[in-house]
């Protein structure tokens, strides 16, 4: 009984870990940082047809972006900036229509309420009314940016500087205010600012050669994918762009792949997917809603003193024997060998079984920077492993002090789709596979096969509700409602926005497309008399007599018969009800429900 | 099976001849009770509710209830049938040790019989089993073999022998001494040859094993070499596995009954480590205690009682009480297996699984019907190579996921199996730069066909001589090294608690490599990969950064209108026009810039345009002002460019040279570093004829200075050392 509900509590523990992670993270690298540099000329408010203005459409991504740094990473720093306005706002005031929206900071409750008023009509007023279109010296925009990063005294990460425009020449053709923008572009992106452009739809097309290609940075592979990039026009698509730009690609490890002795390639571990998870709480002091911290000390129970990491030993109890390790020595026994992968040998894919799955896999890309040559073999290998459809099976040891486990390196080729954008990426997948230990054995019930004609009708459902199934396409309704109820009250709403639960079926659709289906699968296999929503009636009648007749006898065990088992240690003999019972009887309170906790219990009180 | 419970009894021949050995051969005893240990440490760390019985025979005293007159003599019930704890194993490592009489192994194993009957009165287990250890070196009366056979029998016990050497299948005993079987090299015990007695009771021995079991009676008999290498493995911890009842739904009105099972997942140790003493080892003298502060200077306590909670919205902190989070959460009416539609296999990526489990979904129990209609659901999938997109919950409390059924079909079941799918907030979508297209990275034909050869010699999966596919390496059956490990650290620490841990057993070592064959098939390979993929290491050094990138642009940039001069400088320099008309000497303001117009003017001639120069670096380096480095740094780059451009070295060489003489007396190493890193050497033979200098003494020329300033200069006024740190400071 044990097994489902450990699951749940596992979790919590993989919580904590990876939030420790995520905070370190930030210690060794620094934080992400994102500039917003949006053109405020007459061309970006203009709407076409009923559309939405770039201007609004912008606006609406920068707002996306705003809430899903405050769920994903809050402690990012993100800026607001307007180029070629009337007025001018920033922190020296020495750029003319420069417009400093939101300096380099934290994204909050105050800067969504913001960009909700810059939207839509009212906010291409407001907008109006405060900046205003005026000259355009994307130059000065840009060394005005500049500042804001060396304003900053934290350690950042990534800067990335995005560009948002519809105008390909920004300075009609002024080569002065031209060749000093591209300066100053060269000069940020010499200080590790990556520019890159959101170019939006311009009446007559968007050339980004006319002036664009010199300022935004190049791409990583020298190759010129970004460039070709057809404008946005709509705004799902600007906000996928601006999703995939705006990911930080976060080694989580670089290690080395050995193949043999003297043959080491150097790579770096990604993570394909991490569990999102709804953000802990924070503990308040009830009076001032400021933020409590906690301290944890341990201390002798007798004597009261603390106690120092070196006055604490771990131990546990095996056959009733009490064994004690130092707290390195626990560490210490988990070491097999340093982090790395070591080859052991190629498999054909079909021996790769798909319920072979233990964790979410990972992602390995080389690492050049570390062992120049790596991205050479490893394209080799990468390339020979996918056209011979095999896998590299290696051990692994990702982190220090971790024992080892054994890893299938799959080999994933890149996708580009029509819009010259990867959708794949080159490298190999890291699947991770079990050890004897994680397979349980089942007792495999035996049913009878289904005839072909019941099989047909069943393939006539299962066309009727095929669809195209995307990873991305199902949001987490738990955590998007906990944030909505979060917004309501930040940003004063009356009520959360309504969730749409998209893992919710839609019973009606599917009911209507089924049709008449569904009764003849149902007449072609269950007997009329059946009803498969409830319990078959036998055993629930045996399981009723049964629990009643169990739960009545108050204690098979007796008081001495207890205690015995408590002198021998062999309480685990008996069963939880029992040992429920038992606790109770000894007034001893238990919070848990499991066995070993129970005993546990009963042990402090009687032992 | 899991929930089942055996009870048996380990009976080990102690008797003299237990103890010979040819030599350089371990003693059967020895081997016998490492057998015997392993398998009690076993049984205490998988906690097993198993019973154990430990009974020794060929003992000086005898201890055991048949025990009359003469008769079963030399045979002791050292332990009782019961839980297997950790003071058995401690009492075999320092209480079992071989003695010297010899008793009739018969005689025990109907003492082992007596106990067990005795014993398991009013117990119920699934398992009765008699171990052997023995040499079969004492004689044996064979009376009554066939009532005992019965009572075996009868009672369900089986039979299981450990003996020192190898037992052929085809009655060719007797022979002894050779290794035909091939089983390995020098089976102790067998070196002389099997005496008399031991012949016999071989025969008596598998008399009684084929009549309990005709087909696979003898498959019962290991020897000891074998079994512990088998039992070096330790046996899983036993679970059973929890059904997971449930209704599969299509749409309103089509429900299937199911049942769950956990049938993957990551299995971890039970037992988590307490904290306790060092110097009691007691648990309840350590507490734990955590106090609530608030930031202020005097970290002021605050009660339990006076904390609320709150969610952070980015830089916004919202108070949420628990009340209030409870009523607004998300909330669904629990456990459910809900068909949102279906979709192809391709699209359902095996690299995106998520969560820590594989689900198998069967037909509910006993329900044919079910069974019927989940099987049309399975086969219509797998015909259709599609699967099903489903909502899973386990119950109210735990939160839905989305997930894919996939059809599984063997020979013998049928199931759907789930796994969990990322939801959007859960993916990273990284995009990495293109190999293939990349062309410094496009690995050659030849480095293809290294790579052909080597996945050629490390193929794990083989064909053999029938057609028959061989896997040479399944992780899925070896167990988890790490619990092995736990367990053979906590065994030692728990016997010899004061001695340091043992290092890792070889032979798990060695089961975690790749195969020997094919370690040896690789090296060739291996080596014609070395040759065509030459891989340099990079140093290590922390990322250094040009003085330009430290000092330059960005840093100075801040406050500096100003600096606009300097900024533009590469931009004006190359329209040179715009200032070349005034620039009569090297001003302060632009020296360098003001140096390459004077040089490329030639109104002055050159050696003075290079006084002029130096004076203003000088100058500049006396201001001690690292802003003011930069611009020497530009001065110094900008005289070796015109020198070497002119072809005259000796001045700037001279220059240079007296410069780094005068370093330690200014205090300057802040500023050479930043030559170092620029790598502004002296000008060698290679770029300029006329210079004395060879082009190993240039690269000598900062690389010394480098080392020798680690040993011999004082520690400067400003720390030269960390790049970072000074980018921290600023």
């Amino acid at each position: 009984m044990a097994q489902w509900i450990t699951y749940f509590p596992n979790e919590d523990e993989e919580e904590e870990q990876e939030e420790g992670e995520q905070s370190e993270d930030y210690k060794i690298t620094g934080r992400d940082s994102l500039v917003f540099l949006i053109d405020a000329s007459k061309e970006m408010f203009k709407g076409e047809n009923g559309q939405p203005s770039n201007f609004d459409m912008t606006m609406q991504v920068v707002r996306s972006v705003y809430t899903s740094k405050i769920i994903s990473s809050h402690r990012d720093l993100v800026a607001l900036v307007f180029y070629g306005t009337e007025q001018s706002k920033n922190p020296t005031n020495s750029f003319k229509h420069v417009y400093v929206y939101h300096d380099l900071d934290e994204p909050g409750a105050k800067r969504v309420k913001d960009l909700d008023a810059l939207r839509e009509a009212k906010g291409a007023k407001l907008a109006a009314e405060t900046m205003g279109s005026g000259e355009t010296s994307l130059g000065d925009a840009l060394w005005c940016c500049s500042n804001l990063y060396s304003d900053i005294k934290l350690r950042l990460s990534h800067k990335r500087l995005m560009i948002f425009t519809c105008r390909d020449e920004p300075h009609g053709g002024d080569s002065t205010k031209d060749r000093q923008a591209r300066t100053k572009a060269s000069d940020l992106k010499e200080t590790g600012i990556d520019i890159y452009l959101m170019h939006l739809m311009k009446p007559g097309g968007f050339d980004v050669s006319i002036f664009f290609r010199d300022i935004v940075s190049p791409p990583e592979d020298e190759s010129e994918l970004a460039l070709q990039l057809e404008p946005c026009q709509k705004l799902e698509e600007l906000k996928q762009r601006v999703r995939i730009k705006n990911q930080k690609k976060r080694a989580m490890a670089r290690l080395k792949l050995c193949l043999g002795e003297d043959l080491k390639v150097a790579v770096g571990i990604y993570k394909n997917v991490v569990t999102a998870k709804k953000p802990g709480a924070i503990k308040l002091y009830r009076e001032t809603n400021e933020p409590v911290h906690s301290k944890t000390r341990t201390f002798h129970t007798q004597t009261g003193s603390l106690l120092l990491p070196s006055d604490i030993k771990k131990a546990q109890v095996y056959g009733k024997k009490k064994i004690v390790m130092e707290r390195d020595e626990v560490d210490a026994i988990k070491k097999f060998d340093d982090p790395g992968l070591i080859l052991i040998g190629f498999k054909p894919m079909e021996s790769l079984k798909l319920h072979h799955y233990v964790r979410p896999s990972l992602f390995l890309y080389p690492e050049e920077d570390q062992v120049k040559g790596s991205a050479c073999l490893f394209s080799a290998l990468l390339t020979k492993c996918s056209e011979r459809d095999v896998f590299a099976l290696c051990r692994c040891i990702s982190r220090r002090n971790l024992p080892p486990r054994f890893v299938a390196l799959v080999p994933q080729e890149e996708v580009i789709d029509e819009g010259k954008v990867q959708t794949i990426p080159p490298g190999f997948n890291v699947i991770f596979l079990p050890y004897a230990n994680d397979i349980q054995t089942l007792d495999t019930p035996q049913f009878p096969s289904a005839s072909q004609t019941q099989v047909d009708k069943m393939k006539e459902i299962v066309s009727k509700l095929r669809f195209n199934y995307r990873s991305d396409a199902f949001e987490n309704p738990v955590i998007q409602q906990h944030f909505r109820n979060l917004e309501a009250l930040a940003l004063d709403m009356m009520a959360p926005e309504d969730t749409d639960d998209r893992i919710m079926p839609k019973v009606d659709q599917i009911d209507k497309s089924l049709g008449p289906l569904v009764q003849e699968f149902k007449d072609l296999v269950y007997p009329s008399n059946y009803n498969p929503d409830s319990k078959p009636a036998a055993k629930r009648k045996i399981a009723n007599t049964e629990g009643a007749a169990e739960k009545k006898p108050k204690l098979e065990v007796s008081e001495d018969e207890l205690k015995a088992h408590v002198q021998n240690g062999t309480l685990g003999k008996l069963t939880v009800p029992v040992l429920k019972e038992a606790c109770k009887l000894f007034g001893v309170r238990t919070t848990g429900t499991k066995k070993q906790e129970l005993i546990d219990a009963l042990v402090a009180r009687l032992g | 099976m899991a929930g089942s419970k055996s009870a048996l009894v380990l009976c080990m021949d102690v008797g003299f001849s237990m103890s010979n050995s040819a030599p350089g051969e371990e003693p059967p005893f020895e081997l016998a009770k490492k057998i015997v240990q392993k398998f009690v440490q076993r049984q205490v760390f998988a906690e097993t509710k198993d019973e154990v019985a430990l009974v020794l025979f060929g003992t000086d005293s005898t201890e055991n209830p048949l025990h009359q007159d003469d008769q079963y003599q030399h045979i002791t019930i050292y332990r009782h049938l019961d839980v297997a704890g950790f003071d058995l194993l401690e009492e075999i490592e320092t209480q079992v040790r071989p003695e010297s009489q010899h008793a009739d192994w018969l005689d025990a194993l109907v003492v082992s019989m007596d106990l067990l009957r005795t014993e398991t009165k009013g117990k119920k287990f699934d398992r009765l089993n008699i171990v052997f250890l023995t040499d079969l070196n004492s004689p044996a009366s064979a009376d009554n073999l066939d009532a005992m056979i019965d009572n075996l029998k009868k009672d369900g016990i089986t039979l299981q022998f450990f003996l020192p050497f190898p037992v052929k299948d085809h009655d060719k005993e007797g022979g002894g001494g050779g290794d035909e079987d091939g089983t390995g090299p020098g089976h102790p015990g067998t070196g002389k040859g099997l005496s008399k007695e031991q012949k016999n009771s071989l025969d008596i021995m598998k008399h009684i094993m084929l009549n309990l079991d005709e087909d696979e009676g003898l498959e019962e008999i290991y020897t000891f070499r074998n079994a512990i290498e088998q039992l070096n493995m330790f046996k899983r911890i036993e679970r059973r596995p929890m059904a997971w009842p449930c209704q599969m739904t299509i749409g309103s009105s089509l429900s299937i009954r199911i049942v769950g099972y956990k049938a993957v997942t990551e299995e971890k140790l039970k037992k988590i480590w307490f904290t306790v003493d060092a110097q009691t080892n007691q648990k309840d003298d350590v507490k734990r205690e955590t106090v609530y502060c608030l930031d202020d200077d005097n970290e002021t306590e605050v009660q339990k009682d006076d904390i609320i909670q709150g969610f952070r919205y980015g830089s916004d902190i919202v108070p949420f009480s628990k009340v209030d989070q409870d009523q607004m959460k998300y909330k669904h009416d629990g456990k459910c297996f809900a068909v949102l539609g279906f979709a192809k296999q391709s699209t359902v990526r095996k690299h995106l699984f998520m969560g820590n489990q594989v689900l198998k979904v069967f037909a509910g129990r006993d329900d044919e019907h079910a069974g019927v209609a989940l099987s049309a659901v399975i086969r219509a999938l797998d015909e259709l190579k599609m699967v099903a997109i489903v909502r899973y919950a386990y119950d109210r409390r735990c939160n839905p996921q989305i997930g894919a059924a996939f059809p599984c079909i063997k020979e013998d079941y049928q199931c759907l199996m789930y796994f969990q799918m990322p939801f959007t907030e859960d993916l990273r979508q990284f995009t990495f730069p293109s190999l293939e297209n990349n062309k410094k990275f496009t690995p050659s034909d030849t480095q293809l066909s290294a790579v052909d050869s080597l996945i050629d010699s490390m193929m794990l999966v083989e064909e053999d001589e029938n057609g028959e596919k061989k896997d040479l390496f399944k992780p899925h059956h070896i167990p988890n090294p790490a619990f092995q490990r736990h367990f053979q650290c906590l065994h030692h620490r728990g016997v010899s608690p004061d001695t340091p841990l043992p290092p890792i057993e070889p032979w798990l070592k060695a089961a975690l490599e790749l195969p020997e064959v094919i370690s040896k098939r690789c090296q060739v390979p291996l080596e014609e990969m070395k040759k065509n993929f030459p891989l340099t290491e990079v140093e290590k050094k922390k990322k250094l950064k040009t003085s330009a990138q430290i000092f330059g642009k960005d840093a100075d940039e801040p406050d500096a209108k100003k600096v606009k001069g300097d900024e533009e400088e590469e931009e004006e320099y190359n329209l040179a026009d715009i200032a070349e008309g005034s620039v009569t000497s090297v001003g302060s303001v632009a020296p360098a810039r003001d140096f390459c117009t004077l040089i490329r003017k030639k109104s002055l001639p050159f050696g003075e345009v290079c006084q002029q120069l130096t004076h203003r670096i000088e100058e500049l380096l006396k201001t001690k002002n690292t802003q003011y480095y930069m611009k020497s740094i530009t001065c110094i780059q900008a005289f070796r460019e015109q020198s070497v451009k002119l072809g005259e070295a000796d001045l700037y060489n001279s220059y240079l040279q007296s410069l780094k003489r005068s370093i330690p007396n200014r205090k300057l190493e802040v500023f050479w570093d930043l030559l170092v890193q620029d790598a502004l050497t002296l000008i060698s033979q290679d770029e300029v004829e006329g210079s004395t200098v060879s082009k190993s003494e240039a690269n000598q020329f900062l690389v010394a200075e480098e080392k020798k300033e680690e040993t011999a200069a004082p520690p400067p006024a400003e720390d030269p050392g960390d790049v970072d740190d000074l980018l921290d400071m600023m």
